[in-house]
C-alpha cells in the first residue's frame, strides 16, 4: 500500500501578495513568536517572514499602522492577515509579515562586545530607529537579545518585529523597568520611548558582558533587586564595565522615565555621557518592614510588597505598621501622613472587598508614583488592561486574573488611580476610557460583558467562537468566509450561524449605528433572532465581501422562524420556496429584502387585521348561537302555541263555512 | 295601577261571560244545556291551564267549537226544543266527537312548540356548523398561534 503524499502547502495569497508557507519555519527570526516562510504570488520566497500571532495575545493595530512600511533599522510590518497553519486542513492562524532578518539575532552567539561595536553597531542605529519610531508615535517595546539582528559582525543592528504581540509581552523582566516588569505580561502598556532606551541600555550591559545577568532568576526576584538596588546595579551586579559603557548605561537604566536620556541625547554620545541626572537616591529604613514574604526597606519596595500582597499589606495599613515604619523607620513623616489620609478616607459603598482594592492601590500610587495600576494582586498599565483581559480568557490564565480585571474595569479603577497620581498622566483621557469600559462590560445581552470588552479593547483580537472552526477571524469581513466555509461542511443540523461570541465580536467593530443591536438580537431562538442574524451578515456582506451560498443556505435551512413574522400561511410557503431560491446566489441583502418588505409585511397585516375581526364576529355569533338555547326554547313554545290556536281557529271557520254552506 | 286595569278588564269579561250565559239559560234553556253537556271539559282546561293567555284551553276551546257546530246547527234547525237538545246532547258518538276534539286542541297546543323547537334547533346547527367551518378557515389561512398576539 502506497503511503498517502504529503499535502501541498495551503498557497492561499493574504492581502494580495504574500501566502505562507507553514512548512518552512525560520527558527529565531520572530523574536521568540514563530515564523515561517513568505512566499510571492509565483511561490517564490519573497524575502518576507510570517510572524504568527499567538491565539490570546493579539497584535498590536496601532503600531502596525504607525510602524507601516518602515524599512530602516527595524523589521517594519508591510501586512497582516489570516493564514494556514502546518496542522488540520482549513485551520488557521493570524499573521503579521515583516521582512525576514538579515542575520542571526545577537543572542545566537553569545559574545562580549567591544565598546566601539557597542557604540556604533548597537547604540546609534538603534536609538535612531528609536527616534523614527518615536517621530510616528509608536514604541518598539521588544528590544531584547533574541530579537536585535545583526547582518554581519561590524554592521548596525536591526530591531525586530514588535508588531505581533501585546507591547513588552515577551520582555523577560531584566529588559524592563520594574513598574512594567511587575505588570501582567499582556498588560505592560505601549510605555514610552524611555522604556525603549530602557531595554537598550538592559541589552548594552548583556553585551557588553557577554552573558545575560541573573539569568537563573525569576522574574519577582528580579523586580525585587531592581527595587532594592537599583535597575544599573541590579543588571550589572559586581560586574565591571567599561567607562563610557557604563555612565551611558546608568543614564539608561534609570528608574525614573523622566531621567533617562532621549534618544537625540544619545545620539550626541559625550553629551549622553556627560549627562548627570541629579536624582534623589531613595529613602532607605533603619529596619525593614515585612508586608506578607517580602522585606522592604524603601516606599518603592512597600509599594510593591502592597501591590502583591494585598492582604498582609491590608492588615499592615489598617494595623499602623506601615504608618510606624514610615514615620520612625523611614523617617518621612510627610508621606506617612498622605497614608494617614488614605487609610482614613470614608470607604466607598461598592463593598468591602472593592473598598480594600481602592485602598491599596491608593496606597500603592502614593508610596510609588512610577507605580502601574495594582488591583487584587494584579498589576497593568492603563491601556494594557485590553491585551491583558484578552490574555486573561485563554484556557490557562489563572483563574482569579480575569476576575481582577473585570472588577477593575467595573469599578473604573483606571480613574481613581489616575486621580492618585494626576501629575504624571492625563486623569481626564483616563476617566473618560474607564467610564467607556464600564459601560462595555456592563451592557446587556450577549454583546456586553467581557467578551464584549476584550473585542473592544484589542481591534485585532481574533473572534473566539467555536463555530468558526479553527479559521481566524480578526475583522469582521472574514467573518462570511470562515462561516462559509463551516457551512460548506454540511452539517446534519448546524446550529445557528451567531453564537454569543461572534455577537461581541461584530458589536466591537460595529461600524454603522445599530449593528451592535442586531448583534444583540441575532442571537438566540426563535423569529426575531433569526431575521436579526440575516441583517448582521447582510450588513457585512454589504461592505464588500463576495458571494457566500453555503451561508446563505445555512441560514435559510429552517425557514419557519424566519417567516413566521408573516401572518397569511399562503405568503410563508410563497417566501420560503423563494429564499431557498435566492440562497443559491449567496446573496444575503436579496434574502433580507424579501424578508423585510415593508409594503408586504403591510398588506399581510392588514389581511390578518380583516380575519382577525371576522373571526371575532364568528365567535360571538357562535357563542350566541350556544347560549341561545333558552331563548330559542322560549320561541319555539310562543310559536307552537300560536300556531295550535291558529289551527284551532282554521277548524272552527272551516266547521262554520260547512254548516252554512253544505 | 296596571294591576287595577287588568283586574277591571278581566271583570268586565267575566261580567260578559255571565251575562251570554245568564241570557242563554234565560232565552234557551235547552241550548244552555246542550253547550254545557259539549264544554264542560273546556271548563276544566279552563281551571288546569294556568299558563298566561290559558294557550290550552283556548285551542282545546276552539278545536272543541269546531266540532260542536254541527250537533248545535242540529238543535238549531230542531228549533231548540228541549226533547231535540235533549237527544243532541245525550247522543254520545256527538260527546265523543266534541270532547275528542277538545282533547286533540290541548294535545296539538302540547306538541306545537316541540316540533317549533326540533326546527329551530336544526336551523341554529346548520348555521354554527357553517360559522366553525369558516372560523378553522381562517385560523388555517393565518396562522394566529405562531404569529403571536392578534394584530388586531
Amino acid at each position: 500500500m502506497a503511503a498517502s503524499l504529503p499535502e501541498p502547502p495551503d498557497r492561499r495569497l493574504i492581502g494580495a501578495a504574500h501566502a505562507v508557507d507553514p512548512a518552512r519555519p525560520l527558527p529565531g527570526a520572530g523574536g521568540g513568536l514563530p515564523a515561517f516562510v513568505v512566499l510571492d504570488p509565483h511561490g517564490s520566497p519573497s524575502g518576507l517572514m510570517a510572524v504568527q500571532v499567538a491565539r490570546a495575545m493579539p497584535p498590536r493595530a496601532l503600531a502596525l499602522k504607525a510602524a507601516s512600511g518602515m524599512t530602516d533599522g527595524v523589521l517594519g510590518p508591510v501586512g497582516h492577515g489570516p493564514g494556514p497553519v502546518s496542522g488540520p486542513a482549513g485551520t488557521e492562524a493570524y499573521y503579521v509579515f515583516c521582512p525576514a532578518p538579515p542575520g542571526a539575532s545577537v543572542a545566537a552567539v553569545p559574545r562580549a562586545w567591544s565598546e566601539a561595536e557597542l557604540l556604533g553597531c548597537l547604540l546609534r542605529p538603534a536609538v535612531q530607529t528609536l527616534a523614527r519610531l518615536a517621530d510616528r508615535g509608536v514604541t518598539h517595546r521588544a528590544i531584547r537579545p533574541n530579537n536585535v539582528f545583526q547582518p554581519a559582525p561590524g554592521q548596525p543592528v536591526i530591531l525586530g518585529q514588535a508588531w505581533a504581540a501585546p507591547p513588552a509581552a515577551l520582555q523577560p523582566a531584566l529588559f524592563e523597568p520594574p513598574y512594567s516588569a511587575m505588570c501582567l505580561p499582556c498588560g505592560r502598556g505601549e510605555g514610552a520611548v524611555a522604556d525603549d532606551i530602557y531595554a537598550l541600555g538592559a541589552l548594552m550591559v548583556v553585551l557588553a558582558l557577554g552573558r545575560t545577568p541573573l539569568e537563573d532568576h525569576d522574574p519577582t526576584e528580579i523586580v525585587r533587586r531592581k527595587l532594592e538596588h537599583g535597575s544599573f546595579a541590579a543588571v550589572t551586579g559586581d560586574s565591571r564595565l567599561p567607562p563610557t559603557i557604563a555612565d551611558l548605561a546608568r543614564g539608561m537604566l534609570a528608574e525614573d522615565p523622566e531621567h533617562r536620556p532621549t534618544p537625540a541625547l544619545l545620539l550626541d554620545g559625550v553629551a549622553a555621557r556627560a549627562r548627570r541626572v541629579v536624582a534623589r537616591p531613595p529613602k532607605r529604613g533603619q529596619t525593614a518592614v515585612r508586608i506578607g514574604p517580602w522585606a522592604a526597606w524603601d516606599a518603592r519596595g512597600l509599594a510593591h510588597a502592597l501591590a502583591a500582597h494585598q492582604q498582609p499589606g491590608l492588615a499592615a495599613l489598617r494595623n499602623g505598621v506601615v504608618d510606624t515604619w514610615l514615620r520612625r523607620s523611614l523617617g518621612d513623616a510627610t508621606l506617612a501622613a498622605r497614608l494617614e489620609a488614605i487609610v482614613n478616607a470614608p470607604p466607598s459603598d461598592e463593598g468591602e472587598a472593592r473598598a480594600d482594592a481602592v485602598l491599596v492601590m491608593r496606597a500603592v500610587a502614593a508610596l510609588d508614583p512610577l507605580a502601574p495600576l495594582c488591583w487584587r494582586g494584579i498589576a497593568v498599565w492603563p491601556d494594557g488592561v485590553g491585551p491583558a483581559l484578552a490574555a486573561a480568557q485563554r484556557a490557562d490564565a489563572p483563574a482569579d486574573e480575569a476576575g481582577a480585571l473585570i472588577d477593575l474595569v467595573a469599578s473604573e479603577a483606571a480613574g481613581t488611580w489616575a486621580a492618585a497620581r494626576a501629575e504624571r498622566v492625563d486623569g481626564s483621557l483616563i476617566r473618560v476610557a474607564a467610564r467607556q469600559r464600564r459601560a462595555l462590560l456592563g451592557a446587556r445581552g450577549p454583546t456586553g460583558g467581557p467578551r464584549r470588552l476584550a473585542y473592544a479593547l484589542n481591534p485585532l483580537l481574533a473572534c473566539d467562537s467555536p463555530l468558526l472552526g479553527g479559521r481566524v477571524v480578526a475583522r469582521p469581513a472574514d467573518l462570511l468566509a470562515a462561516l462559509d466555509a463551516r457551512a460548506a461542511r454540511g452539517e446534519p443540523e448546524p446550529p445557528p450561524p451567531v453564537d454569543e461570541d461572534i455577537a461581541a465580536f461584530v458589536a466591537a467593530r460595529a461600524e454603522r449605528p445599530g449593528e451592535a443591536e442586531t448583534a444583540r438580537l441575532a442571537v438566540g431562538d426563535g423569529a426575531k433572532a433569526a431575521l436579526a442574524r440575516i441583517e448582521l451578515l447582510a450588513t457585512i456582506q454589504d461592505r464588500g465581501c463576495g458571494a457566500v451560498p453555503a451561508l446563505a443556505r445555512w441560514l435559510v435551512a429552517s425557514p419557519e422562524p424566519l417567516v413566521a413574522g408573516w401572518r397569511n400561511v399562503a405568503t410563508r410557503a410563497r417566501l420560503a420556496g423563494r429564499l431557498g431560491a435566492l440562497a443559491e446566489a449567496g446573496q444575503l441583502l436579496p434574502l433580507l429584502s424579501l424578508l423585510q418588505d415593508p409594503a408586504g409585511r403591510a398588506a399581510d397585516l392588514h389581511g390578518a387585521r380583516e380575519a382577525g375581526g371576522q373571526l371575532a364576529r364568528i365567535d360571538a355569533e357562535l357563542a350566541r348561537i350556544e347560549g341561545g338555547a333558552g331563548a330559542r326554547a322560549a320561541t319555539a313554545r310562543g310559536l307552537g302555541q300560536e300556531a295550535a290556536a291558529g289551527i284551532a281557529l282554521g277548524a272552527v271557520a272551516l266547521a262554520v263555512a260547512l254548516a252554512l254552506f253544505r | 295601577m296596571s294591576a287595577r286595569r287588568v283586574g277591571a278588564g278581566n271583570g268586565s269579561l267575566l261580567w260578559a261571560q255571565g251575562l251570554a250565559c245568564g241570557g242563554i239559560v234565560a232565552f234557551a234553556p235547552a241550548l244552555g244545556l246542550l253547550m254545557a253537556a259539549l264544554f264542560w271539559p273546556i271548563g276544566l282546561a279552563l281551571v288546569f291551564d294556568k299558563a298566561p293567555g290559558r294557550p290550552m284551553a283556548r285551542a282545546a276551546a276552539l278545536c272543541a267549537a269546531a266540532a260542536s257546530v254541527g250537533p248545535i246547527r242540529s238543535a238549531w234547525t230542531g228549533g231548540l226544543g228541549l226533547d231535540a237538545t235533549l237527544a243532541v246532547a245525550t247522543d254520545l258518538r256527538v260527546l265523543a266527537v266534541t270532547w275528542c276534539a277538545a282533547a286533540g286542541g290541548w294535545g296539538l297546543t302540547i306538541l306545537a312548540p316541540i316540533v317549533a323547537r326540533a326546527v329551530l334547533d336544526a336551523t341554529s346547527a346548520s348555521r354554527a356548523a357553517r360559522l366553525r367551518a369558516e372560523r378553522a378557515r381562517l385560523l388555517a389561512a393565518w396562522r394566529w398561534e405562531e404569529a403571536g398576539s392578534d394584530p388586531g
